[in-house]
C-alpha cells in the first residue's frame, strides 16, 4: 500500500506542474504567487494598462461540457487580453451530444493541436482525467461537486484586497456547500493559508465531516445556524441551492440562512459580502445584501475572476 | 446435482502423479501433516503421512516440499460475463484465470446477457465449460426472471439442471413480498440464496463509500445502512422459512454483528468477505482511480478491521471474490461513468494470505477451510466430494507455495481484463500447480514443478 501511495503523492505533483487542477493540491506559496500575479494583471482587466500578448500565437480551448456563462466569459476574456486565440465548445450541438466520450472529444481536439484546455464537467475528477489523457496543460473551470480553483482564488485575491491577510480572519460559508465546488475550492486555500473557517447551512447540505477534508493552518468549524456566528465575521459567502444538483429550496430556507437586511445589520462594519453567483435574489441573499455599497464586492469578485484566470494561464502557458 | 465433468476425467490420464512431502492440509478432516498425496484416474488413490509412498512405474512425482498441498480452491462468486459481455471475460479465459490462481471450482453468478435464469442458458455455460476443460464451472442461478425482481424464475427446473444456488447477484431483490417467494423457494429445492444487500433508494447515483474521502472528491457517497437494513430486513422475513441466506461481499461492520447475531440464534445465515474489502479503504479512491470503484464501495480502516476479525471470529466463514472483468476503456472513464468491480481470481490467494494470515488473523488450515469446505458446505458441492482431500474423492487439488514472492502485473493475467487495484503489489504465497479431476491444469512457470523431479 506505501508503494502505491508514493506514487499518488509523485503523480499529484508532477500533474500540478502540468496542470491547474485543484487548490487542495496547490501550496500555500503557489497560492500567494498567483494571487501576486493576478494583482499585477489587475490594471490591464481594468484597462488602464494595455495588454502584452505573452501568449500570441497560442491556442486555448474552452471545453465546456457543462453549462457556463461567466466563467466560460472570464476566461475568454482573460486568454483575450494574454493574446492568445480562443477556441470555445460547447456541448450542446457538439460530438457530446451524439454520444461521443469525453475522453474522445479532448482527444479530437488536442490532434488539432491546442495549447491548453479550459475543461467544465458536471463529472467531479472530470478535469483531473482529460489532464491524465491529454499532453497539454489542463485548467478545471468546475468538475461537478470537486472543485472550482479559480474561483477560489479569485474569492482569496477578493479577500485578500479587503481585509489584508489571511491569517486569523474568520470566514462563513453559507448554504449548500456539499453540492459546491466553489466552497471546496475555498476551503482548501483559506484553510491553507490559516483562515477561521465556519461553514454553514441545514443539516442536509453540511456534514460534520467537512472538518476532516482540508489539511492546513486553518481551522473549520461547522455550523446549523448562522445568527449567533455573524458579528464575529470578516468575510460571508453565501451560495446558492443547486437544485440542478438536486437540492432542493425548503420551506423556511432564507429564514434560517439567507442574508436579510436584518442581518446585514448584524454584521461587523468591516465585514465583506461574497457570492459566486449567479444570485437567486430573495432566497439566499437580499437584494439589500447583494447591492450593499460598503459591505458587497460581488462585482469586484467577478473583475479579480479575469485576473486570476490570465495569471493561472500565463504561469502555465509563458515560456521562460 | 449434476456433477460438471471435466474433459480430465472423461478422458482419464492414466498416468499417476505423487505429490511428495508437502505440508497436506484438509480442514474437513482435521488433517495437517507433511506426506505424500497419491493421483490416479482422476481421484485421490491415497493421502499417506507415516511413511513416504512407494512409487510405482510410470509416476510422475513432484517434490511439495515446502508447499502445501490442499483441496482445490473454490470460489462461490465470479463474473464470467458469457453468455452476453465477451469482450470482457469468456468461460474459457475465466477458466484459465481461476486455475492459475489455485481454483478448481468457480461458480458464476447470473447477470449474464441473456441472465441465468432458464436451463438452456445454464446448459451453454456448462457446455463452454466442458470444451474449456479446466475448472469446473457451476451456476448461480437468477431468483427472477431476468433478474428484474418482478416474477420467481423456474428455481426448481434451475436447480435440477444444475444451478447450486440462487442470486440476482448485481441487484439486490427490493421487494420484500418478492423476496419472500424467492427464500421460500429457494428453501424447496434445499438450494442457498445469496442476495446482493443494496437498498436502491439510499443508492441513487452512489459511486463511494459516504464519508470524509467522497465529501472532499465531491463524489456521491454509498451509506453503510443500504447494505445493513437489507441483511436486517432478509433475516427477519426468512426466520419463518429457514432457507440457506448467505450475504455476498460484505463491506460493512454494521452487517457483521447482524450476521452474528443470526448465527448465535441458529439461524442458517453465512456472508462472505473479498480481498479488496480487507485490504483497502475508501482512500483508494483519492485519486478517483476507477479501479477502486467497487459494488459496495471501499470502506473506512474500521469496517476493513472489523471485516478481518470477523473472519477471525469465525462469523464468516466464505471467502470469495467477486471477480469481475470490465475492459480498458469501459474503466477509462471519470470516476461517475465506469463501472463497478476488479478481477479477482488471479491474486485472491496471495491477497487473502496477506490481508489473514500474515496478520496473524487466523492460520493456513483456517483460511484453506474458507475456500474449500466452507464453500463446499454451503453450496452442497461436498456431496460430490469436492472441497476435501478424501481417497476415493475427486483429485481437485492446489498446490500453494506460501513463500513465493511475486509482484502482481495484471499485463500477466490469464483473464481477459486488467482491472486491478493491486497492481505493483509484492505479495507472497501462489498457486504453483492446480489439479482437476487428476489433471494438471496450470503449472506455474519457472517453478519447480515445471520439470517434475
Amino acid at each position: 500500500m506505501m508503494h502505491r501511495v508514493d506514487t499518488m503523492t509523485s503523480m499529484a505533483m508532477t500533474r500540478q506542474q502540468k496542470d491547474f487542477l485543484s487548490l487542495e493540491h496547490c501550496s500555500p506559496e503557489s497560492i500567494i504567487q498567483l494571487l501576486d500575479r493576478a494583482e499585477s494583471m489587475l490594471p490591464v482587466v481594468r484597462r488602464t494598462v494595455p495588454a502584452t500578448p505573452v501568449l500570441a500565437g497560442r491556442t486555448v480551448a474552452n471545453i465546456f461540457f457543462e453549462n457556463s456563462t461567466r466563467t466560460r466569459c472570464s476566461f475568454e476574456i482573460a486568454a483575450g487580453h494574454l493574446g492568445a486565440r480562443v477556441l470555445n465548445l460547447g456541448t450542446a450541438g457538439s460530438s457530446s451530444s451524439k454520444g461521443e466520450t469525453m475522453l474522445d472529444t479532448v482527444r479530437n481536439i488536442e490532434a488539432m493541436g491546442v495549447d491548453a484546455m479550459v475543461i467544465r464537467t458536471d463529472r467531479s475528477g472530470g478535469a483531473r482525467f482529460v489532464a491524465e489523457n491529454v499532453r497539454c496543460p489542463v485548467i478545471n473551470a468546475g468538475d461537478g461537486t470537486h472543485e472550482h480553483p479559480t474561483q477560489g482564488l479569485l474569492d482569496l485575491l477578493t479577500i485578500r484586497q479587503h481585509i489584508g491577510r489571511f491569517e486569523g480572519i474568520r470566514v462563513a460559508i453559507v448554504g449548500d456547500i456539499i453540492q459546491s465546488r466553489v466552497a471546496r475550492s475555498d476551503l482548501h486555500g483559506l484553510v491553507s493559508l490559516g483562515a477561521e473557517l465556519v461553514l454553514v447551512g441545514p443539516p442536509s447540505m453540511v456534514s460534520d465531516q467537512f472538518k476532516e477534508v482540508a489539511c492546513g493552518p486553518g481551522s473549520v468549524e461547522v455550523s446549523h445556524e448562522l445568527d449567533p456566528i455573524l458579528p464575529e465575521l470578516d468575510v460571508v459567502i453565501m451560495l446558492r441551492v443547486q437544485a440542478e444538483r438536486g437540492s432542493s429550496i425548503s420551506e423556511g430556507y432564507t429564514e434560517g440562512y439567507g442574508l436579510t437586511g436584518r442581518r446585514l445589520e448584524m454584521l461587523d462594519p468591516g465585514c465583506i459580502v461574497m457570492h459566486p453567483g449567479p444570485l437567486n435574489r430573495g432566497v439566499e441573499i437580499s437584494d439589500e445584501a447583494a447591492d450593499d455599497q460598503g459591505r458587497s464586492v460581488i462585482l469586484q469578485q467577478v473583475t479579480n475572476g479575469v485576473a486570476v484566470r490570465m495569471a493561472v494561464l500565463s504561469s502555465l502557458l509563458e515560456r521562460p | 446435482m449434476p456433477d460438471i465433468i471435466v474433459p480430465g476425467m472423461n478422458a482419464t490420464d492414466r498416468t499417476s502423479t505423487l505429490i511428495r512431502g508437502g505440508r497436506i492440509i484438509d480442514p474437513a478432516s482435521g488433517l495437517d501433516a507433511t506426506g505424500d498425496v497419491l493421483i490416479s484416474d482422476g481421484r485421490i488413490k491415497a493421502i499417506e503421512v507415516g511413511q513416504p509412498l512407494s512409487v510405482e512405474p510410470d509416476t510422475r512425482v513432484h517434490d511439495a516440499s515446502g508447499c502445501l498441498v490442499v483441496p482445490g480452491l473454490i470460489d462461490i462468486h465470479v463474473h464470467l460475463r458469457d453468455p452476453g459481455q465477451q469482450h470482457k471475460e469468456t468461460i474459457r479465459t475465466g477458466s484459465m484465470a481461476a486455475v492459475a490462481g489455485g481454483f478448481t471450482t468457480i461458480c458464476c453468478m447470473p447477470n449474464t446477457a441473456p441472465a441465468l435464469d432458464a436451463p438452456e442458458h445454464v446448459e451453454y455455460v456448462h457446455a463452454r465449460a466442458r470444451e474449456a476443460g479446466l475448472a469446473r464451472v457451476h451456476c448461480i442461478g437468477a431468483a427472477t426472471l431476468g433478474r428484474k425482481g418482478l416474477t420467481l424464475s423456474p428455481i426448481e427446473s434451475l436447480a435440477r439442471n444444475g444451478c447450486v444456488g440462487f442470486s440476482d447477484d448485481g441487484d439486490c431483490i427490493e421487494n420484500p413480498d418478492m423476496m419472500k417467494s424467492v427464500l421460500q423457494a429457494c428453501a424447496a429445492t434445499n438450494s442457498v440464496f445469496m442476495q446482493h444487500c443494496q437498498e436502491k433508494s439510499l443508492t441513487i447515483g452512489s459511486v463511494m463509500h459516504e464519508g470524509a474521502v467522497s465529501l472532499k472528491l465531491g463524489l456521491r457517497g454509498w451509506p453503510r445502512q443500504a447494505e445493513e437494513m437489507i441483511i436486517d430486513r432478509d433475516v427477519r422475513i426468512n426466520r419463518d422459512i429457514g432457507c440457506s441466506y448467505h450475504a455476498q461481499h460484505l463491506s460493512s461492520a454494521g452487517s457483521i454483528k447482524i450476521i452474528r447475531d443470526a448465527r448465535s440464534r441458529g439461524e442458517p445465515v453465512t456472508g462472505e468477505v473479498t480481498p479488496h474489502h480487507l485490504l483497502l479503504t475508501d482512500e483508494a479512491c483519492l485519486d478517483y482511480d476507477t479501479d477502486a470503484k467497487m459494488n459496495p464501495p471501499l470502506r473506512t480502516e474500521a469496517d476493513r478491521l472489523k471485516l478481518i476479525e470477523s473472519v477471525a471470529d469465525g462469523t464468516i466463514t466464505i471467502l470469495a471474490t467477486d471477480h469481475a472483468p470490465h475492459t480498458m476503456a469501459e474503466k477509462q472513464q471519470p470516476f461517475d461513468d465506469a463501472p463497478f468491480g476488479i478481477i479477482g481470481v488471479e491474486t485472491a490467494l496471495p491477497l487473502y494470505a496477506r490481508a489473514l494470515v500474515e496478520s496473524s488473523a487466523i492460520d493456513w488450515p483456517r483460511l484453506i477451510a474458507c475456500m474449500t469446505i466452507n464453500p463446499a458446505r454451503l453450496l452442497r458441492l461436498d456431496e460430490n466430494g469436492l472441497g476435501r482431500l478424501e481417497p476415493g474423492g475427486p483429485a481437485d487439488v492446489t498446490i500453494i507455495d506460501p513463500d513465493h514472492q511475486w509482484i502482481i502485473a495484471p499485463e500477466m493475467f490469464h483473464c481477459r481484463s486488467r482491472n486491478c487495484p493491486f497492481n505493483g503489489w509484492t505479495v507472497n504465497a501462489r498457486a504453483i500447480a492446480t489439479f482437476v479431476g487428476g489433471r494438471p491444469c496450470h503449472v506455474l512457470e519457472d517453478s519447480r514443478f515445471q520439470s517434475p523431479a
